[in-house]
């Protein structure tokens, strides 16, 4: 008895099974493929933020609105598997038909054919001008004198400091006037390690950490011609010294050890480094965090022998095998407006890269001093990036990780760096 | 099925000799043909023809997006020099070695005390399978608390009969140690839930026989259990090592890419996942499995052909 | 270790069970006290275990941002049509395997067992052209495409099926059952407790699978519910009372699919004698 109702289970689940595998094989939503009769094309756009996507949605709205027949479907894939899953579809030709670009990888899919070639398009619009970005960052989505991705957004790095904890400490807070040894004694009378709380949090991290320092000290990360590495250089030897020396040395960070067990984010949440550097697409997320909400704020970084701050930009690019270029293009355009980008501002989501619309996205900004990023863009410095960024970032992180535990001098991983990254550099030519 | 026929016999004795065909052998061959086929297949184009497009792709350079040039053993050459694969095949020894047995023989005490009329089994049952359906994001977050050096709960509780904690995922010597334990944890679920099925196929009347001839609990255990449920022990067995070799998740969830212990812990799946995926060189990652998965091979082999030693058919 | 031991006996049981149990249900104490922290709350060093006030709204904020009555279709399609697949198929490739004879077993065997040595990792890509190649990219077959035969399976089964009394073949010969009889009234009737084991786990891995449907399809409308949650995790910083809020949300499938079928277990088989 039983095994016959057991039958009749399996075979009602059987044909619902088979029911929808047919009518999934008929390939009604197979993203980029998809075009009905009369013009009314989808195309599919690809982002790994689902923070952004309310912004992103806000903009491709506004594109559909004037361009009634393309409809635009916002995709989100985390961050984790965002790149393999597009370097599965760019081995196999099915990639979303405009996606995020970022500058670690951009070289790699503009030299090999996967973006498609924007320049003469560009060229010939009316909507958008390369000159309204700033030009590091058309420079990143360049290859070879063609443009293959227009500059969307731009993030700085600024300095995260917890009022409570100064107040506490009795320390006044950080203003545009301090210098590395301002910031060293006041992270210094703020650390008490009899409560686990840190001045500063110098974790090895190069965007949020040692990079900002490394500029500042007139050092470069790679050359400007991307054939060397500049870790062999007494500048950026002297900034990792004194970089490191803050969680071995001064002790005003907690060490490399204890950034293993939880994360420097975490440690600033929750109140035990009183001062850290994070990008400005972390705004978000503290102001949804009530702790940091309430007790702290952001300055611009203290300057070593000059100002410098890490900038980067993501871009928007389109896929050479789209079968929607037209569409697509059209799209792109779009983003790269002066009205997409005004849009983005209003969403509050992240800062366009777009000349003249940083006001309208200080608006959004209730909670905290978030002018310090877009002020401090005037002497940012470009992330460095190169064709095999993950290679040599890599090998750099996996050298000094002995610096940081101590277990090699400072000079010797910085010359094992060199040499590591150089190996790397040498083969993108 | 039918009688067995008069079987054709070859009676050409210098050819050498043939099974007798009989038609109701040919008919068992056609019957297991069909039956091996559809799995035959979807094993063949899913599975093997990639396994077979790695092996290639190992003796290749390979360059973006498919693209690739031939490197002959350049590959193997760099992977017996590079210290970080030679620590990962002992990372991964290691791990196989201490976390197998602990499974094994813990999900047999369990399943075998899941077997019995208790009360609420099938509420331990259940519970017993949560960490199978945890998310690896709370899982990791848990342990982390756990083994965290300050102020975990394991160095807690340390401390209390009087143990200075070590620190168990950022310590070198002690964080491979720690993996174990998360693997054993989120395994044993799963090969109780195994062993239950095999040990319901035995069936009472052994057990009841030995109580009249006044066995012990122990006594049963080993002269019947253990001997009966070893077809499914024997798969434990080799599944357990095939996934402990297979150790990645864990780690990728537990240890930082910076962290201070990552040297110790990364297994050679984790090395694959790093060459293959996130420094794009497909090439020498391959090569990396290929010599995992000759590992495994030899460790398998060993096994199936030592079946019958212990295993009851 | 059976049931006419000691009081003594069964007290011991039911604390090692405790012990274990408690070690087992952890994380799920713990994803239930995040799912109703603030974020401040969730990622305090040292860990805030109980929060200060229950916020329970962080569930209905999942479901809005996530379109979950998907994920749980998306879901249950896939793991029925992998595990009517693979139980089906292995459960005919492991009877052959076990109580047929035929040439190139040993090939066939070895290639079962080899598949199950590789990686996961490694078929990702493969299996992403082939279905790309057959033009069920973004679709919910996609999800089925490679979990419809099992190796797993296979070698399971054949475990399962060898261990049966080898009587039982000459018993349905004399009773003139054809092969495919004697696999389809008989033998698999009897492994009933493997194939829901195998049931189980084909579910449990399809339930679990997270790198594949995020490779294969696109829309989040076509996601699972380990992959849907997934985009929850972002680049540098992730909401992890909505994370685990969505995560307990996911589990139910799994978890009334384990409860339903383990109290089969608990029926079992017939004890008596022989097992016809």
């Amino acid at each position: 008895m039983k095994k016959s109702i057991k039958k009749l289970i399996s075979v009602i689940v059987a044909t619902a099974a088979i029911g929808t595998m047919l009518t999934g094989c008929g390939g009604s939503n197979t993203g980029s493929a998809s075009k009905g009769s009369g013009g009314d094309a989808t195309i599919t756009y690809a982002i790994w933020d689902k923070n952004q996507e309310p912004g992103m949605r806000a903009m491709a709205d506004g594109f559909e609105k004037k361009n009634p027949g393309i409809k635009v479907n916002v995709e989100v894939t985390g961050w984790d598997q965002y790149w393999t899953k597009l370097d599965a579809g760019a081995t196999g030709g099915s990639l979303p038909d405009v996606f995020w670009m970022h500058p670690n990888q951009a070289a790699r899919y503009a030299s090999n054919g996967v973006l498609t070639d924007l320049t003469d398009k560009i060229k010939g619009s009316s909507l958008v001008s390369l000159d309204k970005f700033p030009k590091d960052l058309v420079k990143v989505y360049e290859n070879s004198g063609k443009e293959y991705a227009i500059p969307k957004d731009f993030d700085t790095i600024g300095l995260w400091y917890n009022k409570k904890l100064f107040d506490e400490a009795g320390v006044p807070y950080p203003t545009d006037k301090w210098t590395w040894n301002d910031m060293l004694a006041a992270a210094k009378k703020i650390t008490n390690t009899e409560k686990g709380i840190y001045g500063f949090g110098a974790p090895l991290d190069m965007q949020q950490g040692f990079d900002n320092f490394i500029f500042q000290n007139g050092g470069e990360v790679i050359s400007a011609d991307k054939t060397k590495s500049g870790f062999d250089t007494p500048a950026v030897k002297e900034a990792m010294q004194w970089y490191v020396d803050l969680s071995l040395k001064e002790k005003v960070s907690p060490n490399q050890q204890q950034f293993s067990e939880n994360s420097y984010t975490a440690f600033f949440e929750s109140g035990k480094t009183a001062m850290a550097l994070f990008g400005s697409w972390m705004l978000s997320e503290f102001k949804a965090n009530d702790y940091v909400a309430q007790n702290c704020d952001v300055a611009v970084l203290p300057q070593g022998k000059q100002r410098a701050t890490i900038y980067n930009g993501l871009g928007n690019a389109i896929a050479a095998s789209s079968k929607h270029q037209e569409e697509a293009w059209k799209f792109v355009e779009y983003l790269g407006s002066e009205e997409a980008n005004k849009i983005q501002a209003e969403s509050g989501v992240a800062i366009p890269a777009y000349q003249g619309t940083t006001d309208l996205w200080m608006k959004t900004q209730t909670k905290f001093n978030s002018k310090v990023y877009a002020d401090m863009l005037t002497y940012a410095k470009i992330n460095p990036y190169s064709k095999e960024t993950d290679k040599w970032q890599t090998a750099e992180k996996e050298s000094l990780l002995n610096a940081f535990t101590g277990k090699v001098s400072v000079n010797d991983a910085c010359d094992e760096v060199a040499k590591k990254v150089n190996v790397v550099l040498a083969t993108e030519k | 099925m039918k009688r067995e026929n008069v079987a054709e016999i070859s009676t050409d004795k210098s050819v050498k000799v043939k099974k007798k065909i009989s038609k109701s052998t040919l008919n068992e061959w056609k019957w297991a043909y069909i039956m091996i086929f559809p799995t035959f297949i979807g094993l063949m184009i899913l599975n093997i023809i990639p396994a077979i497009q790695t092996l290639i792709l190992s003796f290749e350079n390979a360059g973006a997006f498919g693209k690739s040039t031939w490197a002959g053993l350049d590959n193997y050459k760099k992977l017996i020099q590079d210290p970080d694969v030679i620590q990962a095949v002992y990372n991964t020894l290691g791990y196989t070695i201490v976390s197998v047995p602990a499974i094994v023989i813990l999900s047999l005490i369990v399943a075998v005390l899941l077997n019995q009329k208790i009360k609420g089994r099938s509420v331990y049952r259940t519970i017993y399978f949560l960490p199978m359906v945890a998310a690896p994001a709370a899982i990791a977050m848990v342990w982390r608390w756990l083994f965290n050096s300050e102020y975990g709960l394991i160095n807690y509780l340390l401390s209390i009969i009087g143990i200075n904690g070590p620190k168990w995922i950022t310590d070198p010597n002690i964080a491979l140690i720690s993996i174990v334990i998360v693997g054993v944890w989120s395994a044993i679920g799963y090969n109780m839930v195994l062993l239950l099925a095999g040990l319901q196929e035995i069936p009472n009347d052994y057990y009841e026989a030995a109580s009249i001839d006044g066995a012990s609990p122990l006594r049963k255990f080993f002269t019947i259990t253990v001997p009966l449920v070893s077809p499914t022990l024997f798969f434990v067995v080799v599944t357990s090592i095939i996934s402990a070799f297979q150790v990645f998740d864990i780690i990728f969830m537990m240890i930082d890419k910076t962290s201070t212990a990552i040297k110790n812990t990364q297994s050679l799946v984790y090395l694959f996942y790093k060459h293959s995926f996130v420094l794009n060189d497909k090439g020498y990652g391959s090569a990396i499995l290929m010599l995992l998965l000759a590992i495994i091979m030899i460790v398998t082999v060993i096994q199936v052909k030592c079946q019958k030693k212990w295993v009851n058919y | 270790m059976k049931n006419s031991s000691k009081n003594k006996g069964k007290i011991l049981t039911h604390v090692i069970l405790i012990i274990g149990a408690v070690i087992m249900i952890l994380p799920f104490l713990w994803m239930l006290l995040t799912s109703v922290k603030t974020l401040t709350e969730s990622v305090q060093i040292p860990p805030k275990i109980f929060p200060e006030l229950f916020r329970w709204d962080n569930y209905p904020a999942v479901m809005k941002i996530l379109p979950f009555a998907s994920f749980y279709v998306n879901t249950m399609l896939m793991m029925a049509g992998r595990v009517i697949g693979s139980v089906l198929f292995s459960a005919m490739a492991a009877y052959a395997c076990a109580r047929l004879n035929f040439p190139g077993k040993n090939i066939f065997f070895g290639i079962v067992l080899f598949q199950m040595m590789i990686p996961g990792q490694l078929f990702i890509v493969p299996q992403f052209l082939i279905v790309q190649k057959l033009g069920l990219l973004n679709t919910v077959s996609a999800l089925i495409v490679p979990g419809v035969v099992s190796a797993f399976g296979t070698f399971l089964l054949r475990q399962f099926f060898m261990g049966l009394p080898k009587d039982l073949e000459e018993a349905a010969k004399l009773d003139g059952c054809t092969i495919w009889q004697t696999f389809y009234k008989i033998m698999l009737p009897l492994s009933r407790s493997g194939l829901i084991a195998l049931a189980i786990f084909t579910s449990l891995f399809a339930f679990k699978d997270l790198m594949w449907p995020l490779i294969v399809n696109m829309s989040i409308d076509k996601m699972t519910l380990s992959s849907g949650l997934a985009s929850l995790q972002g680049q540098f910083a992730t909401n992890y009372p909505q994370l685990m809020a969505g995560s307990l949300l996911a589990i139910w499938p799994m978890l009334l699919l384990f409860i339903i079928f383990q109290k089969r277990f608990i029926e079992g088989i017939a004890t008596s004698g022989g097992k016809l």
